[in-house]
């Protein structure tokens, strides 16, 4: 079904379609470009042309690497809820705190009613889809995860904070789809963690992506999806995108109990290591999916986004994707 | 003025939940973050990280002082993670991946259970004679003088056994560590040992963490027979007269299903979080408590300052279902998921409500 939506789109992809979940490995003169940027060294101007070299660096990269749906690579992003947060109105800038270990970052507070400042991810999605013609992902973070990684202190409860980003997440999704957009992730990690929520969720993407035509991916990761399966199916999206690797492949399991019965972009690397798993290992992996899941519904990826690798590491791991699917087509 | 209000209600204790932000925006607040990238470059030493420590333990004490609490902890601020901290220093534990912890934006590293579980240290017992210590160097505020106690905080067997796992097959299926059961106990076995150690150095009150049964409570039995190790630990000592208070603490989940064997537990407090579940209080209210309950009223999780006269009210309708009218006000959680301007805020709150209370 959601091959035929890809085809109506004019999208014409092969069997196991190869992406990756978003972020790159920003290069080393990006990262100390940032650094200068928020010590004043640098002016914005001087950034974005560097954050736009990159982007074209990653566009190329997936190009030869023979990827068939690209990425920006978030090369102008950094936590993927804080990106959102600065740029909307009724956000506030909160102080820092803890993620894991030493490592720390601003939670954004919803001091005020959220609204939509006008096209937020746009232009760098035009920008990365003019670099080539393949198709690009627009790349977005759903409304039920803002709402979970951000403390509330205007909305009365946070089913009301939800469907308000709600609101605000469907806008920029319309916009991306005049653009021209025709695939667009909208990323869910917190889906799982409270499954009593999840109805929350489901109504959120749904006011999202009600009756918009494009073919729409979430990503979600680090959870327990046994919990939330298969009510998660209801999703109003057409391809989830599943960290599959680092967990042995646990999940195939629950899906074997209740069919899975949307498309799935299956990780098939672990990003969270600096091993690089064989081209053989790999190929299993999409064998034990293949064991379960109809082949026209699998497409391949990495389990998460890259940009905790190394640059070589990333394109070695995207290299893997791409060599497993191919071997699959044949 | 607070001693007067503090007559009024002389069972109701401002107390501390845990963890505080080890972290602040200004440069002073920031020493320890400073440190331990330092040392991960290795361009300090272990002693450098150990001072960094050091300070930011007494600023968080210091801060709970000021803000008027009586019951105060170290702030956790020396702990990874809720997890691997204990299980760290234990022997036959490896540290593995990250996992998300419950429903929060925050990580701890999976414990792999290798073999036998053995504790050769002090787990957190020389932190907790620091913080004693720290806290004897600062002037104490006159309305608390007397009343000012400090708390160790133990992350409970049933809550490490969960979020570990095992690769250690053990004597056949039954003494396998695979088994939740297994670890549960071996980690009781542990935290038993640092309970008398605790007790030995003269802690009055231990609170042990379990969040994880009240979202798990299908493994009720599992954690009762954990919990009663803690227990038996803390009565070994009993006939000499020296046996601290457990004060067993839950968060993070709705506690409504298990409140009743809770509080039948034989600890000494129940510590309950109140922000999953509107119609706790009215629960708790009907069915009142035949022990002190560690009231976390306040939203450890979330900015917005609660109203006080709200909060007053509900105390209003607990306290006096409680036996002896003894609880203990306090955030639902560890104050470390707050920015630390927040965490103080929350702090603060926690005199104001008592005194709208007493009013």
């Amino acid at each position: 079904m959601s091959r035929e939506k890809l085809e109506r789109l004019g999208l014409n992809l092969p069997l196991f379609p190869t992406t990756s979940v978003g972020s790159f490995p920003k290069p080393d003169y990006l990262v100390r470009a940032r650094a200068d940027f928020m010590k004043g060294k640098i002016a914005p101007d001087q950034l974005n042309g560097l954050e736009r070299k990159a982007t074209a660096f990653w566009i190329e990269t997936q190009e030869k690497l023979g990827v068939d749906v690209l990425v920006d690579g978030e090369m102008y992003r950094g936590d993927m809820v804080a990106y959102f947060a600065e740029r909307l109105p009724g956000f506030t800038e909160g102080g820092l705190v803890r993620a894991y270990g030493n490592r720390y970052y601003h939670k954004p507070i919803v001091t005020g009613e959220v609204s939509w400042p006008g096209p937020v991810t746009v232009d760098w999605w035009r920008y990365a889809q003019s670099l080539t013609k393949k198709p690009v992902k627009g790349m977005l973070t759903g409304a039920y995860t803002i709402m979970d990684w951000s403390f509330n202190e205007h909305y009365p409860d946070r089913r009301a904070t939800a469907m308000a980003l709600a609101v605000v997440i469907r806008k920029e999704v319309e916009a991306l789809i005049a653009a021209g957009c025709k695939i667009i992730q909208i990323d869910e990690p917190a889906l799982s963690v409270r499954s009593e929520e999840l109805p929350i969720a489901l109504e959120a993407m749904e006011n999202t992506t009600k009756n918009l035509d494009a073919y729409f991916i979430t990503h979600a990761c680090y959870g327990e999806f046994e919990q939330i399966y298969p009510g998660m199916l209801a999703l109003a999206v057409d391809n989830f995108d599943l960290e599959m690797s680092n967990s042995d492949l646990d999940l195939l399991e629950t899906f074997r109990r209740h069919p899975f019965t949307k498309d799935i972009s299956f990780g098939v690397v672990d990003v969270h290591s600096h091993r690089m798993e064989s081209a053989e290992a790999v190929r299993r992996r999409v064998e034990r999916a293949l064991a379960i899941l109809p082949k026209e519904r699998i497409w391949i990826d990495p389990d998460c986004g890259l940009k905790t690798r190394t640059v070589e590491e990333a394109i070695d791991k995207l290299r893997l994707c791409v060599e497993a699917a191919k071997s699959f087509r044949v | 003025m607070s001693s007067l209000l503090d007559s009024k209600l002389p069972g109701l204790r401002l107390a501390s939940t845990g963890s505080y932000p080890r972290i602040g925006d200004g440069p002073e607040l920031q020493i320890l973050r400073r440190a331990t990238a330092a040392l991960d470059r290795g361009e300090r030493n272990m002693a450098d990280l150990l001072d960094a420590e050091n300070e930011m333990t007494r600023r968080a004490i210091a801060d709970q002082m000021r803000a008027g609490l009586e019951m105060i902890t170290d702030g956790q601020i020396r702990w990874y993670d809720p997890i691997s901290h204990i299980a760290s220093k234990l022997d036959n534990v490896k540290i593995a991946g990250l996992q998300r912890y419950f429903d929060t934006n925050f990580y701890f590293r999976q414990p792999v259970v290798t073999g036998i579980l053995k504790r050769t240290d002090a787990l957190v017992a020389k932190d907790f004679s620091f913080a004693r210590n720290a806290l004897g160097h600062l002037p104490t505020p006159k309305h608390v003088t007397g009343k000012l106690s400090i708390k160790p905080v133990l992350t409970g067997p049933y809550t490490l056994a969960k979020f570990s796992v095992s690769s250690h097959a053990g004597n056949g299926a039954i003494d396998s560590f695979a088994a939740l059961a297994t670890r549960a106990l071996a980690y009781a076995d542990a935290l038993a040992a640092e309970i008398i150690a605790l007790t030995q150095i003269g802690a009055s009150l231990i609170q042990i963490d379990e969040p994880a049964i009240i979202k798990y409570p299908e493994d009720w039995k599992i954690f009762e027979k954990a919990v009663a190790k803690l227990i038996a630990a803390r009565d070994k000592h009993a006939s000499e007269g020296r046996r601290p208070e457990l004060a067993l603490y839950t968060y993070f989940h709705d506690s409504a299903a298990l409140y009743e064997k809770l509080i039948a537990l034989d600890v000494d407090v129940i510590g309950l979080d109140f922000t999953y579940n509107p119609k706790l209080v009215e629960l708790v209210a009907s069915l009142g408590s035949p022990k002190p309950l560690g009231l976390g009223l306040i939203d450890g999780r979330n900015t917005k300052l609660e109203d006080v006269g709200e909060v007053a009210r509900q105390i209003d309708r607990l306290l006096p279902k409680i036996h002896g009218g003894r609880a203990y006000l306090n955030a639902s959680c560890g104050l470390e998921y707050l920015p630390r301007d927040r965490a103080y805020a929350k702090l603060e709150l926690l005199g104001k409500i008592r005194a709208a209370v007493a009013a």
